[in-house]
């Protein structure tokens, strides 16, 4: 398996070198995210990366608009002989980068992309330019294993680092604070809500947007030899928030120097699987859903939409083929009771005694104990 | 050169509600089925509501358009086929989806049109291009791209463009925020959000001060787009789009109405100084909302687009107290009542075309025509048949 992770200097670049890595993310300050360095500091790492038989790795993740996606389009040809690979998430960076470049691309699958289809779909789109696909965080470890074994391409995940929860251009921590120096300056928030369960939110706000992310970083470096086995060809290191120095403890879990409790009671920040192992995130659907009003299909008639103790029923008929006076009724209650009921009383909304009611109107009927309004009304 | 007009594209959380924004004027609807969405607590319809809805919209030279514009993961994308092919089988306008294997299946089985939901947050022109080339005849583009980009998506990527025009606003880049996945184990990207973006937070920003700042810092204003018709109409804007499927009858009813009035009023007129505008505005504020904004219709949003303030400080000082369920000289106006209102209170009644037609709620009976001096809520009542007045039509009242 191999390693992957961001340089931020040279001397970010020298560690990465000692490790065997042989390929290395730098994030220019206008494409990547979090890139914090200007052109003539990338051209020095790339070159440095050279040097050192690194593959340089550009990283264009962020979402931009037509008005700024064209121009800075069209400064990356100035930077390219310095690129190996372009790595990219949205789609049209994707398409541009296929069709004006002839480099290598690693799709950035992390949001979305949870079915096989679309990633094989994906990987097929651009025939043998797409190197890797990196796969969501979300997926569970069943699926990482069906993907790294049905794709064509190479798969990444994340092997320790900040889970982002959030990202939009808009400037959030701008306006709470008195003064901000520059438009480059970084603002960084910890952040809380009563109605959130967790506590202490990383947010940062920069040039390209806010982004919230998760108390507790990602780590699956205690899954690394089961995802070797998966057949996951790479895994990241994403130490831009943390010292830089505890690649070197990671690495050691990794070559077993290390136990992992003895790395997870190192590291700063709390760790977490998030779905690696289940991914439950729809199992409270079907309590979100409500159930009264899905059951509507077959015999379903329409809906009690007056219910008057001693009088009557009002049933707005739904159903096309209308109320018969001859027809029986299951009523089913709002709390799962069900009625059954003859109806001997039939009128329409002028108050006329009528055989029928049509489809997509009101009929009267007599009042039935225990039926509410909202009760779901059923041919017997 | 004949003008290029938009369609006005309403939420439909309901059968009825897709009665209702048809009614008002709405050119096309969305609505969902009971799966594949991102709206798992709406009412959404069944498969004979669906038929149904269509029929309605159809014989009203309406569309109506299915979402299935969830992250489907694998064993949601393994039930769709059934779906799509009865979709394609009553014949609804167009599926709007997210994902490039939910755009394949489709492809594969149908021929319906396909418009990629803003879910895929699509927000330049490359992107369109990207859709277009396996299969998108429309983009339903991210609401961070203005009006004047839209247009220029639209030239250069030759496809159909869709922009939200109103409505409540995902703070993030739509597809890109899990906060509710990671914190209250409900994927949002399926339906699951928890509106966590519309909390309050305590922020500590390393200020000198020990104090905490407290704010709405992630919730957006609302969308309103009405005095920028004109854009839309000039980039040639395919359709513009009301978002709400959760929100209620008034709501689609009165977004249908005032969107379109708007749009026929610049058809007849070919310009937008009506001193109606003033009135449609009105209209829009009688509806509950957050503070509206135009959000990054013709520039980025700024700071003013944040909504720092508690959920449900509406500023509507309207509420919907029924809907027309029969109106004839015959059996007068029958009004399901949603809110109770009083007799001697003014109700208004909200034709599908003009003006509010105001009335005073004198002489009310229940229908059996005993008289009531006040109304309640899920009964229904007769008041005497004004003109103009019909079936679906919605009354408010000043609160
Ligand atoms: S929490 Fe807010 S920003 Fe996130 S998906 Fe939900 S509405 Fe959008």
């Amino acid at each position: 398996m191999k390693f992957v992770t961001y340089a931020q200097n040279l001397n970010d670049l020298n560690r990465i070198k000692n490790f065997g890595f042989n390929e290395v993310i730098l994030g220019h300050i206008d494409f990547s995210r979090f890139g914090k360095l200007s052109d003539e500091e990338f051209y020095q790492l790339a070159e440095r990366a050279h040097d050192l038989d690194l593959r340089v790795v550009f990283e264009w993740d962020v979402l931009m608009t037509e008005e700024k996606f064209h121009p800075l389009a069209l400064r990356l040809p100035n930077l390219l002989k310095w690129i190996d690979v372009l790595r990219l998430q949205d789609p049209g960076a994707f398409e541009w980068s296929l069709n004006n470049t002839q480099l290598p691309l690693q799709f950035i699958a992390e949001n979305g992309n949870h079915n096989l289809r679309g990633l094989q779909e994906w990987a097929d789109y651009a025939h043998d330019r797409l190197e890797r696909i990196i796969l969501s965080l979300e997926l569970p470890k069943n699926k990482i294993e069906e993907y790294c074994q049905q794709l064509k391409v190479p798969c990444e995940l994340l092997g320790l680092g900040r889970i982002l929860l959030f990202y939009t251009p808009r400037l959030l921590l701008t306006p709470l604070v008195e003064e901000k120096i520059s438009y480059n300056q970084e603002i960084a928030a910890i952040g809380e809500s009563e109605e959130s369960p967790h506590k202490g939110f990383p947010i940062v706000e920069n040039r390209h947007g806010t982004f919230m992310f998760h108390i507790k970083e990602f780590c699956v470096l205690d899954h690394h030899a089961e995802l070797s086995a998966m057949g996951l060809s790479c895994l990241r290191f994403d130490l831009r928030w943390t010292d830089f120095s505890y690649l070197d403890a990671a690495m050691s879990v990794l070559k077993n120097e290390k136990s992992f409790e003895q790395f997870k009671m190192s590291f700063p920040q709390d760790l977490m699987k998030g779905f690696y192992l289940t991914n439950k995130t729809d199992v409270l659907f079907p309590k979100l859903k409500n159930h009264r009003l899905q059951n509507r299909q077959g015999d379903y008639i329409g809906e009690v939409i007056e219910a008057e103790k001693g009088s009557h029923l009002a049933i707005y008929v739904k159903n096309e083929l209308g109320l018969k006076k001859s027809d029986r009724l299951k009523i089913l209650h709002p709390k799962g009771e069900e009625f059954f009921i003859n109806i001997y009383s039939l009128r329409n909304l002028a108050l006329e005694d009528v055989e029928a009611v049509a489809g997509d109107s009101v009929a009267i009927i007599q009042y039935a104990t225990g039926v509410w309004v909202k009760s779901h009304v059923f041919y017997a | 050169m004949k003008k290029h007009f938009p369609e006005i594209l309403a939420p439909a959380g309901s059968l009825e509600k897709l009665k209702v924004a048809v009614l008002y004027g709405a050119n096309a609807v969305y609505v969902g089925g009971q799966k594949f969405g991102l709206r798992t607590a709406a009412d959404n319809f069944t498969l004979d509501e669906l038929k149904e809805g269509v029929l309605f919209a159809h014989q009203r030279q309406a569309k109506v358009y299915v979402v299935l514009n969830s992250f489907l993961h694998d064993k949601d994308l393994a039930e769709i086929p059934d779906f799509i092919k009865f979709l394609s089988e009553i014949r609804v306008d167009a599926v709007i989806v997210s994902d490039l294997g939910v755009v394949k299946t489709v492809a594969s089985l149908t021929n319906i049109p396909i418009h990629i939901s803003t879910q895929a947050s699509t927000l330049n022109v490359e992107a369109a291009k990207f859709w277009k080339s396996v299969g998108a005849t429309r983009i339903v583009l991210g609401r961070e791209v203005s009006v004047k980009e839209a247009g220029l998506i639209k030239r250069e990527a030759q496809i159909e463009v869709e922009m939200f025009i109103h409505g409540s606003m995902c703070m993030a880049y739509s597809g890109n925020c899990v906060i509710s996945n990671f914190t209250q184990g409900r994927d949002s990207n399926r339906g699951g959000c928890a509106h966590s973006c519309r909390f309050e937070y305590s922020l500590d920003l390393g200020l000198d001060s020990m104090e905490k700042k407290k704010a709405y810092f992630m919730s957006s204003k609302d969308l309103e787009g009405l005095r920028i018709l004109p854009d839309f109409i000039s980039e040639e804007i395919d359709s513009l789009k009301i978002e709400g499927r959760m929100k209620s009858h008034l709501y689609a009813g009165t977004m249908s109405k005032v969107y379109s009035e708007a749009l026929s009023f610049y058809q007849e007129n070919g310009h937008f100084l009506s001193e109606d505008l003033m009135s449609w505005e009105m209209e829009l504020k009688k509806v509950s909302h957050r503070t509206y904004t135009q959000a990054s219709l013709v520039k980025p949003a700024g700071p003013d687009s944040i909504f720092n303030e508690r959920e449900n400080s509406s500023d509507s000082e309207w509420q919907m107290v029924g809907k027309v369920l029969e109106a004839s000289p015959k059996t007068g106006i029958v009004l399901e009542v949603r809110n109770a209102f009083n007799q001697g209170d003014t109700i208004e009644i909200l034709p599908f075309n003009g003006k509010a037609v105001s009335i005073v709620a004198n002489e009310i009976t229940d229908i059996m025509m005993k008289p009531l001096s006040r109304t309640k809520p899920s009964t229904l009542i007769k008041l005497p048949f004004v003109d103009g007045v019909e079936r679906w039509q919605l009354a408010r009242q000043k609160v």
